[in-house]
């Protein structure tokens, strides 16, 4: 019957093909190779026979849809606006919307309030995104020997609940904490700095559920790349878990991390590296979650995506963001059994994009092209084709306005003008785009199934694995530039042209007194000398040892202590003092 | 590769001034000497023969165990240790060089950050220089310059799967071999010689499961080895990260007596290999730098590509000139 | 094999700044340029950089900094190889150093900066160059 005749026919199809195959090869292809003297062409082409075992709902589907190949959903919420927007000359990254602002941190919290004041005076009303400096990141007081030249350089030093109040001075009435949301890019503190979300909402008597946001929280991928860790894996995850339990049942409108595998790619991953290291750390915190008696679909909504990495091969990155939403999806529905397709969606704020480290100190007006390329791939797997970075952002000297304008611009002609993002995954069915997403989706899965063998993320981490594997990854991809077998134009070919240097005095756009930064260290260190003054040390003794205790005891949610050593005005160090003592410090392994 | 030839030092680093230095506890002296010593620039042999007759008073601890021992971590926390009973320490940290490129990655120093600005300890890292039998030579002069300079511990911590690591081990009074839980056929790897030179057994990560059945195959074995009244020797457990059996270890360093004949029968062994090994690259290079200087070698090399002789004779006919 | 002198260089992180990626890359190229390469890892303090210079001997120290703080915590390591009286090892620096910092480095007694895009091998020429005889 008619079930018995389709296999017949699709097989007589690709075999009609095959024989054509195998004829263009003789007659066209190969005439063509021989012609110019080379072993192999230097293209490629991919035809039916590239996707034999083609399956559309079961591999693609449509946006929004499991397996979310196609996309996280049909369109994102700057989508629907974007008419509008162009009509009133909206910047997103103001806030406004209920939105965060732009990333931005710097000096004491006083230095970071007034700038928050200045850009709300300008009309950028968004909540606070903020960047803390590396003090802060690795649990330590801006009195500590390693605080050294590095407060308030990187980001905003925060040494105690004191501080964290003082940048929420200015978000009151409309600006209230229930109305904008915050995002904290903190890592190994992230339990202290969202206690200190929390708190701040008790004492202004604001409900906990109503608080929005996005801690970082992603501990995992310090180890592999980014080094602000504290505690080893292990001990880090049972504080994951604390904060997983801890926000899912009275702040559940917080996200609980921002995953990131854009920075173990910046690190010198691999393509399918960065994708599985990034799973193997999700399901390691999804684990966590369980672990602490959670049902997955209670929290997985709440997981979020930073970015993965990414590179100029633009057909490459749009195929890892279909991969990516495939693999994410299967690995929540049939590994963890999560029930809720929102559990199995991999919400992040962008899609493909270059990677700050595909741009070049040689030549930077063509880090706009290079950007531009990154805004098309952007448009082409799900987001908004934004172009990113600013084109001298490898200088080292912040963006000028002449930059941010261009590459604003350049995502608006994208959007506009050359209408990128009003077709969903418009390479869906492409034979190669398939065929593509396939071979990285099966290089991943057998990355972690590696991981996995080894006992997951965490053993991945404690065994050096991830980590030798991103930095061998770096020093052959070195390598291929140095020998030329991997071109970046200006910089390994064609240099010695016409140079294009940029003009340096651009206008940068004075967000913060860098004066203020000489003295940043020397007034922190002023407030923490009253504050332990002032404070009652009985009740400051008697939550770090409390804290200490509970600890010790892997059943016991941390949350609760720190919010107490939070309220008692312990500071930032003195309670990861604390926890060190219990937890250790995690060893990096040997190069 | 990049051309070796150093300049020379702006600072007076004479031979005489290093030697001075290190007798007055002066780190940078000893430093230095160190690496003119290791690169046997002229003179080394000379201001060997100067320090030699200070030494004898340190005592030199091997360490030795496959990658992944934890060796790093445990040199540490012994080091650390001892600086907190009164005793100061000197560290030889050894890593294989690439037989590619002559360079070397010395990585062993980051497990040991807690020790670098301990006024008690010194670090050297050094590479193998893919010498055979050479770095033993090497690592027996920095072991006698620390020992010049007052270092009380010299701990020595190789790789333990080369011939190389075990022959530096060589050097050492005492032996520690470290094996890990789960190690599977880490056992495997404790062969090769190593063996007979180990006088104490460390089970490092000794909280991960199945360290009993490492301490239980180490047991047997060495119960199928030793003589009949022969002591064994101990097994201990530690975890360095969890600073857990570094005091009890410490202590058996200290006090542990290997049998005073095997001591005797031990330092005899040790003098003999110095001996013949210094006699064997002494010969060689003089005969070597000689045959290549006069051309003797190339003509050899011409007349055994050409078939004209071959290489066992040409050797004999060599060293006619000197037997 | 060559037996004999070979050039040792430190490659270190000062600071709490965690990007590795240019050190590792650097330490294994110099490596493969027959250089031995003493690597310390992450959060050394200038205290610790200095004594592990002075230790290990070496030819030259290699700061990688990404953090902005380059110029006190060069400043700072300068200062102390000069108090142990190591003012003769050799200083280079490498990360994100923008274009105006150089010479305010090189004033302090930095031999060379590299910034980012430097191949490997520019910097092994370098050395090699600059500690040889020739």
């Amino acid at each position: 019957m008619s079930g018995i005749r389709k296999p017949a026919k699709k097989n007589k199809k690709y075999e009609e093909i095959e024989i054509a195959e195998k004829e263009w090869k003789q007659n066209v292809l190969d005439k063509r190779v021989s012609r110019f003297n080379l072993l192999k062409s230097p293209t490629r082409f991919y035809s039916p026979l590239a996707v034999k075992n083609s399956n559309f709902l079961g591999k693609v589907g449509f946006p929004g849809q499991y397996p979310f190949t196609a996309g996280t959903n049909p369109f994102d919420f700057w989508r629907a606006y974007a008419e509008d927007a162009a009509k009133m000359g909206y910047r997103p990254e103001w806030g406004g919307a209920g939105g965060v602002g732009k990333y931005g941190g710097f000096g004491t919290a006083e230095d970071y309030r007034d700038y928050l004041i200045r850009m709300h005076s300008m009309g950028r009303s968004g909540g606070p995104n903020m960047a803390f400096d590396l003090v802060t990141q690795c649990g330590y007081d801006s009195d500590s020997p390693y605080a050294e030249g590095e407060v308030g350089r990187v980001g905003v030093a925060i040494d105690s609940f004191r501080d964290f109040t003082t940048i929420y001075e200015p978000y009151t009435g409309d600006l209230e904490i229930d109305r904008v949301p915050s995002n904290f890019t903190i890592n190994a503190p992230a339990a202290i700095i969202i206690a200190m979300y929390a708190v701040l909402a008790e004492k202004r008597g604001i409900p906990l559920e109503k608080l929005r946001g996005t801690p970082q929280n992603d501990i995992l991928k310090e180890f592999i790349a980014r080094g602000t860790y504290i505690y080893p894996p292990k001990q880090s995850l049972r504080l994951f878990r604390d904060i997983c339990v801890f926000c899912t049942r009275h702040m559940p409108k917080l996200n609980i991390n921002s995953i990131g595998g854009y920075h173990i790619r910046e690190a010198g991953a691999t393509r399918e590296q960065d994708l599985a290291f990034s799973m193997a750390n999700a399901a390691a915190y999804i684990q966590a979650g369980i672990a602490g008696g959670l049902d997955v679909d209670s929290f997985a909504p709440k997981q979020t995506f930073n970015a993965f990495g990414g590179s100029m091969e633009i057909y490459q990155e749009i195929a890892l963001q279909r991969a990516a939403r495939r693999i994410y999806a299967r690995m929540l529905k049939e590994r963890f059994q999560a029930k809720n397709p929102r559990s199995m969606m991999i919400r992040q704020p962008i899609t493909a994009h270059i990677g700050c480290s595909s741009t070049t100190l040689q030549r930077p007006l063509n880090n706009l092209t290079r950007a531009v390329v990154g805004g098309m791939a952007a448009g082409m797997s799900g987001g908004m084709p934004g172009v990113f970075p600013p084109y001298d952002e490898p200088l080292g000297l912040g963006h000028s306005q002449e930059a941010v304008q261009l590459q604003l611009d350049a995502t608006r002609i994208l959007i506009y003008e050359a209408k990128v993002a009003d077709v969903n995954d418009p390479w869906a069915g492409s034979y190669f785009m398939e065929s593509l997403t396939d071979e990285i989706e099966s290089g991943t899965m057998a990355e972690m199934e590696k991981i996995e063998k080894m006992g997951g993320a965490v053993a991945a981490i404690e065994n050096g694995y991830m980590q030798k594997a991103v930095s061998k990854s770096a020093y052959a991809k070195q390598n291929q530039i140095e020998r030329q077998e991997e071109f970046v134009v200006g910089v390994n070919c064609f240099t010695n042209e016409n140079e294009i240097s940029v003009n340096v005095n651009r206008q940068v756009e004075a967000t913060y007194d860098l004066e203020l930064l000489k003295s940043a260290e020397e007034r922190q260190k002023q407030k923490l000398e009253k504050l332990k003054r002032q404070r009652n040390s009985k009740t400051v003794l008697s939550s770090l040892s409390a804290l200490k205790d509970h600890a010790k005891d892997e059943s016991a949610n941390l949350m609760i202590d720190i919010c107490e050593c939070v309220r008692n005005d312990v500071t930032l160090q003195e309670m990861c003092d604390v926890m060190r003592e219990v937890f250790g410090e995690f060893q990096q392994t040997k190069l | 590769m990049v051309d070796q030839m150093k300049k020379p030092k702006t600072v007076d680093h004479s031979w005489d001034n290093l030697i001075a230095g290190v007798q007055t506890g002066n780190v940078r002296a000893m430093a230095r000497l160190i690496t003119r010593v290791e690169d046997r620039e002229p003179g080394w042999k000379d201001a060997m023969k100067t320090i030699y007759p200070a030494t004898g008073s340190a005592r030199v601890f091997g360490i030795t165990g496959s990658p992944g021992a934890g060796k790093s971590s445990l040199t540490c926390e012994i080091a650390d240790e001892l600086v907190s009973r009164g005793l100061t320490v000197g560290i030889i940290a050894v890593d294989p060089s690439s037989p590619f490129s002559g360079g070397a990655l010395l990585g062993d120093r980051l497990r040991m950050k807690k020790l670098f600005t301990l006024k008690e300890i010194f670090i050297r890292s050094m590479a193998t220089r893919g010498m055979l039998g050479g770095l033993s030579q090497a690592a027996r002069d920095v072991v006698r310059i620390m020992d010049v300079f007052g270092k009380d511990i010299i701990l020595i911590e190789t790789v333990g799967v080369g011939q190389d690591e075990i022959e530096v081990v060589k050097a050492a009074d005492l032996v520690m071999v470290v094996s890990i839980p789960g190690q599977g056929d880490g056992i495997q790897a404790l062969k090769a010689g190593i063996m007979e030179i180990a006088d104490l057994y460390i089970i490092n990560k000794a909280d991960l499961p199945g360290s009993e059945e490492v301490m239980a195959d180490i047991l047997a074995m060495l119960e199928l080895s030793s003589e009949p009244g022969e002591t064994v020797p101990p097994v201990l457990k530690t975890s360095a990260l969890k600073n857990y059996g570094i005091k009890e270890l410490v202590t058996t360093l200290l006090t542990h007596q290997i049998g005073k004949n095997k001591q005797d029968f031990k330092r005899e062994i040790q003098a003999k290999e110095e001996i013949l090994s210094l006699m064997e690259s002494e010969v060689f290079s003089r005969i070597s730098r000689q045959w290549e200087h006069s051309g003797e070698l190339d003509n050899a090399i011409r007349q055994m590509i050409d078939k004209k002789k071959d290489p066992y004779s040409i050797v004999t006919d060599m060293l006619q000139q000197f037997i | 094999m060559s037996q004999g002198k070979k050039i040792r260089v430190l490659v270190a992180k000062p600071g709490l700044d965690g990007h590795e990626r240019g050190a590792h890359v650097v330490a294994y190229g110099l490596r493969d340029a027959g250089f031995e390469v003493i690597y310390t890892g992450l959060r050394q303090t200038t205290k610790q950089i200095v004594n592990t210079a002075i230790q290990e001997d070496v030819d030259v120290v290699g700061l990688s900094i990404l953090s902005g703080a380059h110029l006190s915590l060069t400043r700072k390591v300068i200062d102390g190889l000069k108090t142990q009286g190591a003012e003769d090892i050799m200083v280079i620096v490498g990360g994100i150093v923008p274009e105006g910092d150089i010479p305010l480095l090189k004033d302090m007694g930095v031999k060379e900066v590299f910034t980012a895009g430097t191949p490997v091998s520019a910097i092994s020429d370098f050395i090699g160059a600059a500690v040889s005889s020739i």
